[in-house]
């Protein structure tokens, strides 16, 4: 910043802004003084108040989501077939140290986008068998949350899944 | 900041920090009396929901404050639209800065009369920055916007400021 700018923000800051009137502390001092007594606070007041039900609701959204989560991975490898004869990719999962802290932190999302999908071509399989190769292009990401704090770490991984298919050719 | 912490201090703190809260809150809404409305909203449900979380009080109240100053001008619209319509669009224009002792009061006036002339979105970083003392981060998480957009506005404001203010001071 130039020594203008400089000049011009220091004399900026030698200005106090205007004084709060006091009918209006006054009037903030009145509000929390009624504070009503806890028996008779509206139980709900505000999504912040951890005891809310708006809590509650979230907390029980990310037990569905996690178990959820939990069942269509338990699905989707119950059903997978066996492996074609096929260098196989494993997307080697990182297993996280788990923390008494970390153990505050429950999935609640999953998800994944297909955003590239490409035909490599022929390739040569063992025994002269061809197959074509095919390139899928994802983004997983994955969400936990701390329903303690409503902190949430957001897990973003770009994974390549390459499928081989055997193919046959027909001269007819 | 802490002394929010503990009951019956509040009002120290309101002391100190509220003419920047109203400063900061009169960027967003037409009046000084709207401004107080969103300061005293914001503060009380701070008060009586917030004040355990972690973080800057401050930096949490000014973030509270911009909400309710939307939800505010939402609520309003329909009536504020109406009295534009019937007053011609003028706002009120209150003294903003306190004035002090062996100033030059014209100086002053002009500071608020270039200040006002400012795009809001350079006002609202350069309110933020000068009288709130907050980071270009905090700034940048205040206002939805990142740290580098609010670093630039405040620059593009103090060069605007120090255009319209030329003649008077920098001459």
């Amino acid at each position: 910043m130039d020594e203008s700018l400089q000049e011009l923000e220091n004399e900026l800051k030698t200005l106090q802004p205007r004084r709060a009137p006091a009918r209006w502390l006054d009037q903030i001092n009145r509000e929390l003084a009624a504070e009503l007594p806890a028996s008779a606070r509206p139980r709900y007041a505000t999504a912040t108040d951890l005891g809310s039900w708006k809590w509650l609701g979230w907390r029980t959204a990310a037990l569905a989501a996690a178990l959820a989560l939990v069942a269509t991975v338990g699905l989707i490898n119950f059903r997978r077939p066996a492996p074609v004869a096929a260098p196989a990719v494993v997307a080697a999962a990182p297993t996280p140290a788990t923390p008494a802290a970390a153990k505050a932190y429950e999935p609640v999302t999953a998800s994944n986008v297909l955003y590239d999908l490409k035909d490599e071509g022929e390739v040569k399989l063992a025994g002269e068998a061809s197959a074509r190769q095919v390139r899928a292009r994802y983004v997983d990401t994955y969400t936990w949350k701390n329903t303690r704090n409503n902190a949430s770490i957001k897990w973003t991984v770009p994974r390549d899944e390459i499928r081989v298919v055997p193919a046959s050719y027909n001269p007819n | 900041m802490e002394a929010t912490h503990d009951q019956g201090t509040w009002k120290h703190w309101l002391e100190a920090h509220g003419p920047k809260l109203l400063l900061c809150a009169r960027q967003w809404t037409r009046s000084l009396a709207d401004a107080e409305d969103v300061v005293q909203e914001a503060f009380v449900r701070y008060w009586r929901h917030q004040r355990h979380l972690p973080g800057d009080p401050q930096a949490l109240l000014i973030t509270s404050i911009r909400r309710a100053a939307l939800d505010h001008a939402r609520r309003h619209a329909r009536r504020t639209a109406r009295e534009e319509k019937a007053d011609g669009g003028l706002e009120e224009r209150d003294c903003t800065f306190e004035a002090q002792p062996g100033e030059d009061a014209d100086r002053r006036n002009e500071i608020e009369s270039a200040l006002q002339r400012l795009p809001a979105v350079q006002r609202e970083v350069l309110v933020l920055k000068i009288w709130n003392e907050l980071t270009f981060e905090q700034i940048g998480e205040a206002l939805e916007i990142p740290a580098n957009t609010a670093a630039s506005r405040y620059r593009y404001a103090l060069a605007a400021l120090r255009k319209e203010l030329k003649p008077a001071c920098h001459g």
